[in-house]
């Protein structure tokens, strides 16, 4: 019986494993050289301007990327509207937003994947470049006039090459900024500043004094107490030296996932966690921490401790964002009551290289799947995702909904309907723009013209975006470096000890456990970790692409 | 009998600990059940600790109106009951089959168990084989990958392992089958073990999110820790749309752990008194001459 | 040709009944007598079989380059490239230690935990008082790791529980989660208070078990409690005891990762840093499945070896063992 039961295992086995085998085998690869020109008749006369709709009508999967704020309800506004204007209905696979990467993942490497693959930001898309599952859109966006359009007008060709993959192709269509959407930055206590006439600051050095005369008002106050250094993507001060590296010409915190920072001068890439401008602003932190300006805990506490901090009047800065100041705001009126504060965003100050913030005007969008070449409709989807994503009128729907229905346009200004509010933006009403409708989602609505962004925003967040953009500049992003899989492979082995070593160190050299005499041992102990062989990989990639691009 | 004065000093010594094990284990609960009804601000700020300070539903009135909520609940529920049936009656069968020193080939099969415990073949494999049954999007999804927890299976056959097996001859020499032997005089013994695996197997599939996860994709068909788990992602991701949030939201998003935490453990904490019942000690065991 | 092979398959499949082994005849005589016992085996083998053994295959992938999106057992063979790549990965030997490191220390604080708890439990008269305490302590089971490891980032915070005692005391704050010393203990600390009064209901189980007459006959004898407690509660409950230990030192390479992620930070990644947080972060530059499968093997088949061998042992010097 037992050796009976072990051959019929033993057997279903090797057939399974056989079949499957064989069954990869066969399936084709697509060879991205010879097909260009998509299937299908596509729209007649599509062009910029027109609402795109099918002859007939057509079915596209699609994933959804389901939050659980406005939980997904196939009776939307949204579905039925896009079905009337463009005759394509959409097939949706629900994901919760919680595990979404995941499932994406898992839908990919099992072959089971939508059509369409929304929810997707610039670099998510590489692991599945390889094995030919993504279609490289850059081959088709020749079919999608709003998307070249707009790459045009706003001249982000240089960023969508970033994009661009070992064989000089791209996978991600990503949703397109009219203008760089700059958002963390300090926030302070305006009142207690005003109180002892102390000015804005406009520069760290003057943050710093800032905060030095706070601390002799108020000895017993440490008065900058930071977050998100373990929330997120962990990060020592992540948010904090992402919007301050570059102000000292280097990267850092969440705005780098490798320390990998391009050197114009030299025409190739460094690694920044070994730089002098690193080091100098991690000394300019450092000060603020010897000096007893800055809480020590900032680098380990979790956001709910350092935001208990500052709302209850025990800090007076702390980093946030449009949607933290609000919250903070609504806490404080409660804790200290109203009227007796006030706090604002600052611009982000300027440091020894500029008045200078990086950011990319691209933001998540789609991926394609690459079984879509085959459908007989291709060129249709490819025009549908160009109206529903790139347009103006896609967009607009996307995100205010139906005219008359859910908005409408007063003077050239968008408000909501009296019965439907959004964020706030209209409490009197009772239906809610996303939950009722559909509009205004994760899922479709990002990206797109200043004005159609800035429509939702209240006027604090209006005047503080006008501010940066007039005295900011936004520095140029750096080339892209793709590698080939076996290079990458290598690559993030080598990169994912050198990272852990930078952040480690981060954090010691600016709470001072780590003395700046010690700089040099730690740059050896980087290239112990293999640093130069890290950079080298990098610089190797970035000579290939720059081959085959000229 | 008189007792020591040593053990008199031992009970009340013991008491203390068990007092302070009660301290360490039920404030924080509580504490997590006052956030629960408690405002945001008085949560940011702190001065939450057993009572509800500035009392406020808010969380809880919007996640109890949302329709979906009460879909998710009862697909818990459901997928619970059926999950912990199934389960229970696979690994009562096996461990009891393999409890038996007659079996032939036994420790071949209890190898075969316990290998499956650390070896398996990931998310995608599991994912496809789960596909190409068809069983995606169906409840079979939910309660047959996961029917026999090896881990459990293993305790429950060293419970019969340690029956007498006096009681088993007894039986047979009456004519009572296998299956009647089983289900006449070793189900009723095991009273303990079974109360103890019924809880054990019920309480895991009442948390679990991650089947569902992998192998469900419509919304209608959660159970509600996917919803819940993904409510707390959304309340807590850092995602700004680049407008104001709503006051709700960001009351909301202050206690939604403790919230979703206490609705959670609530129907668990409700069934429990029963299941203790039957950690009754003292069955029937003396009656069997060793 | 064939047909001489078909007339040999013939001659052999004849001769089969007539040469049968000793062991193949008491095999058949005992599927016949006892059908039924062998009956309750069928469901749950094809279950291991389809929903176990079907999908270990994947892990061929460990040998194979995997790219996500194509063929799911990989594109060709690459042999041990992955194995050797994790062996010379002087951070995985790190993180290795780490969870070694961390699962010793779980098991020896928060195994013997459950079993104090039941038996102190176990000498308490008042039934109410009983049912109380088990109750409380189970509690924290219920705790989602969210929860508990924002609770532990408050109770260790500079103005938090654990500094105003040392305050109290005099000493000065210290900023724990900055300290890589301090991650285990308290990480250790954190788990033997989530699990100590949810394992005991196992144990508790087990005491239902034992034969009051045992302690009657015992306590005619003389013996005081604490002697009873040593020669026959915990004989009582001592396969139950070896069970567990076997299975726990089985899973010593299984850390759990949502905890330490949540908790670990990179000033105290030395310590904290286990394979499965280890492999999360390289997951996310790359998503390599083939080397995370590669470890994942080596991780069962030390999870393999710690149970036979400690079964082995256990069973020569206890007579009890898994089987």
């Amino acid at each position: 019986m037992a050796k009976i039961l072990k051959k019929l295992v033993f057997l279903v086995a090797i057939v399974t494993a056989i079949s499957s085998l064989l069954a990869g085998c066969s399936s084709d690869k697509s060879t991205s050289s010879t097909a260009s020109s998509a299937k299908g008749e596509g729209m007649k006369g599509y062009a910029v301007g027109k609402t795109f709709k099918a002859d007939k009508p057509l079915t596209f999967t699609t994933m959804y990327n389901d939050a659980a704020w406005y939980p997904f309800n196939k009776d939307w506004l949204l579905w039925s509207e896009i079905t009337k204007r463009t005759n394509v209905t959409l097939k949706q696979t629900v994901v919760p937003m919680s595990d979404y990467g995941q499932k994406r993942s898992l839908l990919i490497s099992s072959g089971d994947a939508p059509l369409l693959i929304p929810k997707t930001y610039p670099g998510e898309e590489s692991p599945f470049v390889s094995s030919g599952a993504i279609l490289p859109i850059s081959d088709y966006v020749k079919y999608m006039p709003n998307f070249k359009d707009k790459v045009e007008k706003w001249k982000l060709q240089p960023e969508l090459d970033r994009l661009k993959q070992a064989d000089g192709k791209y996978y991600v269509l990503p949703g397109l900024h009219e203008d760089v959407w700059p958002d963390y930055t300090l926030a302070i206590r305006t009142d207690i500043f005003a109180k002892n006439n102390i000015a804005i600051p406009k520069t760290w050095d003057e943050f710093q004094a800032a905060l030095k005369k706070l601390k002799e008002v108020y000895p017993n106050v440490t008065p900058f107490s930071d977050r998100w250094s373990t929330s997120g993507a962990a990060s020592p001060l992540g948010a904090l030296l992402q919007y301050a590296a570059p102000t000292f010409g280097t990267v850092g915190g969440w705005g780098t996932t490798n320390y990998i920072q391009f050197d114009k001068d030299k025409g190739k890439f460094i690694f920044a966690g070994a730089t002098e401008n690193y080091k100098q602003m991690l000394q300019y932190f450092n000060g603020l921490i010897k000096e007893g300006l800055m809480d020590k805990e900032s680098l380990s506490q979790s956001d709910d401790t350092a935001k208990e901090k500052f709302v209850s009047g025990k800090s007076f800065v702390i980093s946030s964002n449009s949607q933290e100041i609000v919250a903070m705001r609504d806490s404080m009126n409660k804790t200290l009551g109203e009227g007796k504060f006030s706090i604002a965003k600052i611009d982000v100050p300027g440091g020894p290289k500029g008045n200078v913030i990086a950011g990319s005007r691209l933001e998540n969008g789609l991926m394609i799947n690459a079984k879509a070449k085959d459908d007989p409709h291709f060129k249709e989807l490819l025009q549908f995702v160009d109206w529903l994503w790139y347009s103006d009128e896609g967009q607009e729907l996307a995100k205010w909904g139906v005219e008359g229905t859910t908005y409408k346009k007063e003077n050239g200004k968008r408000v909501l309907m009296p019965d439907v509010n959004f964020l706030g933006l209209n409490p009197a009403g009772k239906k809610d723009l996303r939950v009722d409708y559909g509009f205004g989602t994760g899922s479709f609505a990002y990206g797109g013209t200043t004005d159609l962004l800035q429509s939702t925003m209240s006027d604090e967040e209006i005047k503080f975006q006008g501010s940066m953009h007039q005295n900011k500049k936004v520095l140029a992003a750096d080339p892209p470096y793709p590698m080939e899989s076996v290079d990458q492979e290598q690559a993030t082995l080598l990169s994912t000890p050198l990272t852990d070593m930078v952040k480690q160190n981060t954090a010691k050299f600016i709470l001072g456990t780590r003395s700046f005499s010690d700089w040099d041992a730690y740059v050896s102990e980087l290239k112990a970790k293999g640093m130069d062989k890290y950079v080298d990989l990098v610089n190797k990639a970035y000579k290939e692409y720059k081959k085959k691009s000229n | 009998m008189k007792e020591t004065k040593s053990y008199k000093v031992f009970k009340v010594v013991n008491v203390i600990i068990l007092l302070l094990v009660v301290y360490i284990t039920l404030f924080p609960f509580l504490n997590v059940v006052a956030q629960s009804f408690s405002g945001r601000a008085q949560i940011e700020a702190g001065q939450v600790t057993l009572i509800p300070k500035g009392f406020n539903v808010l969380t809880y009135k919007t996640i109890l109106h949302d329709k979906t909520f009460w879909t998710s609940y009862r697909n818990t529920i459901v997928y619970t009951v059926v999950a912990t049936f199934i389960s229970i009656v696979m690994t009562t069968m096996f461990a009891y089959v393999l409890s038996k020193k007659r079996l032939i080939g036994r420790k071949f099969f209890t190898s075969l168990a316990i290998f499956t415990m650390f070896f398996n073949g990931g998310l995608i494999p599991n994912y496809i084989l789960i596909k190409t049954l068809g069983m995606t999007n169906t409840i079979w999804a939910m309660v047959i990958p996961g029917a026999i927890s090896i881990f459990n299976m293993l305790i429950m056959k060293s419970f019969f392992e340690g029956m007498p097996e006096e009681l088993e001859e007894a039986a047979s020499i009456d004519g009572s089958t296998t299956y009647g032997t089983l289900v006449r005089i070793i189900l009723p013994l095991s009273k303990p073990i079974l109360a103890t695996m019924v809880l054990f197997y019920a309480v895991g599939n009442w948390n679990s999110w991650f089947g569902a996860f992998l192998y469900l994709d419509k919304s209608n068909m959660f159970p509600v820790t996917l919803y819940l788990r993904n409510l707390l992602a959304g309340a807590t991701s850092g995602q700004s749309a680049g407008a104001t949030a709503a006051d709700d939201l960001t009351q909301i998003g202050a206690n939604i752990k403790a919230v979703t935490m206490v609705l959670t453990v609530l129907p668990i904490l409700m069934v429990y008194p029963f299941v203790q019942k039957y950690f009754v000690s003292g069955i029937m065991l003396g009656s069997v001459k060793q | 040709m064939k047909q001489i092979i078909e007339v040999s398959k013939q001659t052999q499949e004849l001769q089969v009944p007539i040469i049968t082994t000793p062991k193949r005849s008491v095999v058949l005589k005992a599927l016949k007598k006892d059908w039924q016992l062998y009956s309750l085996l069928v469901l749950p083998i094809i279950y291991l079989v389809i929903f176990k053994y079907i999908p270990m295959i994947g892990n061929i992938i460990a040998f194979r380059r995997f790219m996500p999106g194509g063929n799911i057992f990989g594109e060709e063979w690459v042999g041990f490239r992955y194995i050797q790549m994790f062996i010379g990965d002087a951070t995985f030997w790190h993180v290795f230690k780490n969870t070694l490191i961390m699962s010793s220390l779980t098991l020896l604080v928060c195994f013997p935990a459950p079993i104090i708890i039941a038996l102190l439990l176990n000498e308490v008269q008042s039934k109410k008082f009983k049912k109380f305490v088990q109750t409380a302590s189970y509690l924290p089971h219920f705790l989602s790791i969210v929860i508990i490891s924002g609770m532990i980032l408050q109770l260790t915070a500079s103005n938090g529980a654990l500094n105003s005692l040392i305050e109290f005391f005099g000493g000065k704050p210290i900023l724990f989660m900055q300290d890589a010393n301090w991650f285990r203990p308290i990480y250790v600390g954190s788990e033997a208070w989530q699990t100590m009064g949810w394992g005991a209901i196992l144990y508790l189980a087990a005491l239902t078990n034992i034969d009051e007459s045992l302690y009657e006959a015992a306590k005619m004898d003389g013996a005081n409690r604490w002697k009873q407690t040593i020669h026959i509660t915990i004989p009582g409950i001592l396969p139950t005891i070896i069970t567990l230990l076997i299975l726990n030192i089985g899973s010593i390479m299984a850390v759990g990762f949502e905890k330490v992620l949540l908790l670990y930070n990179p000033l105290n990644y030395e310590t904290s840093d286990v394979i499965s947080t280890y492999l999360y972060r390289v997951g996310l530059q790359s998503s390599n499945f083939s080397y995370a499968t590669a470890i994942g093997l080596f991780e069962s088949i030390i999870g393999l070896i710690l149970v036979y061998s400690t079964n082995f042992l256990s069973k020569k010097y206890t007579d009890n063992g898994l089987w």
